[in-house]
């Protein structure tokens, strides 16, 4: 389960929607995505690849318009991105 | 789509030990739609798979699992109140109680649904999920089920700084 949907279940105020890139070609157009994970946060700020917990909470409350504290240390990525331009 | 009637035996067992409370699912199709691939916004050529999917989900766990279908042909006012635009889309609901956010007081109710919400809930898996999608998809039923985040405690109250309704759409691919 994605960090997003764990987020979904843990903040009321979040929805999570996990899209199948390849089946909605105009909607990954509109997004511009390139590659996977791509996470749009309220249709205007997005982040690219699998980020850690404490990050990929950090860009979804930036996305969100939040003032967040910059994470203190750093974890390395959970995952690559797989390029789906080709 | 042919699902092996290994694969159903193999869902039903990890249900068994993994699912504790009762998970609502929302299919939201096009029924009927064929299989040939038109121009987005016309046809469902995934639809079909989508509800032998649901409906392997439910029939591993029908004790634990509903399944609702949302025909969005006949019913597009429920579809937009629930905030679905594509098809085929599921929503998992939790019928769990929302914890009250650590700013909020102790009594209070938990935030409202967003508008859009309805009553499917927030997650959800819009075109059919397969490849790493299927074991995310199974992975969310169970944390459904148990309302188990499993989230750091920094994170959540990182959370409760929101104070408007967030979407989060997570764009991946089968492969």
């Amino acid at each position: 389960m994605s960090l997003a949907n764990r987020m979904a279940l843990a903040s009321p105020l979040i929805r999570a929607v996990a899209i199948e890139a390849n089946e909605f070609p105009r909607l990954s157009n509109q997004f511009r995505v390139r590659g996977v994970p791509h996470t749009v946060i309220n249709r205007r700020a997005a982040v690219v690849g699998a980020l850690p917990e404490r990050e990929f909470v950090a860009a979804v409350l930036e996305g969100a318009g939040v003032a967040v504290d910059e994470p203190r240390e750093h974890e390395a990525p959970s995952g690559p991105t797989t390029d789906i331009s080709g | 789509m042919v699902i092996p009637e290994e694969v159903r035996q193999q869902l039903k067992e990890r249900f068994e030990v993994a699912l504790s409370g009762p998970v609502h699912l929302t299919l939201y199709t096009k029924p009927g739609s064929s299989r040939l691939i038109l121009p987005e916004g016309f046809g469902c050529p995934t639809c079909e798979d989508a509800r032998e999917m649901a409906e392997l989900l439910r029939d591993a766990a029908p004790e634990k699992i509903t399944l609702e279908q949302v025909d969005v042909t006949r019913d597009s006012e429920r579809a937009s109140t629930d905030g679905v635009d594509d098809v085929p889309t599921i929503a998992l609901a939790s019928p769990h109680p929302l914890p009250v956010p650590p700013h909020k007081g102790e009594g209070e109710v938990a935030y409202p649904p967003q508008k859009g919400e309805g009553g499917a809930g927030r997650i959800r898996f819009q075109g059919l999920a397969t490849g790493t999608e299927f074991p995310a998809l199974i992975d969310a039923v169970e944390r459904v089920s148990r309302a188990d985040h499993g989230l750091r405690d920094e994170s959540l109250a990182a959370l409760a700084k929101l104070t408007e309704p967030t979407e989060v759409m997570v764009f991946a691919t089968p492969t």
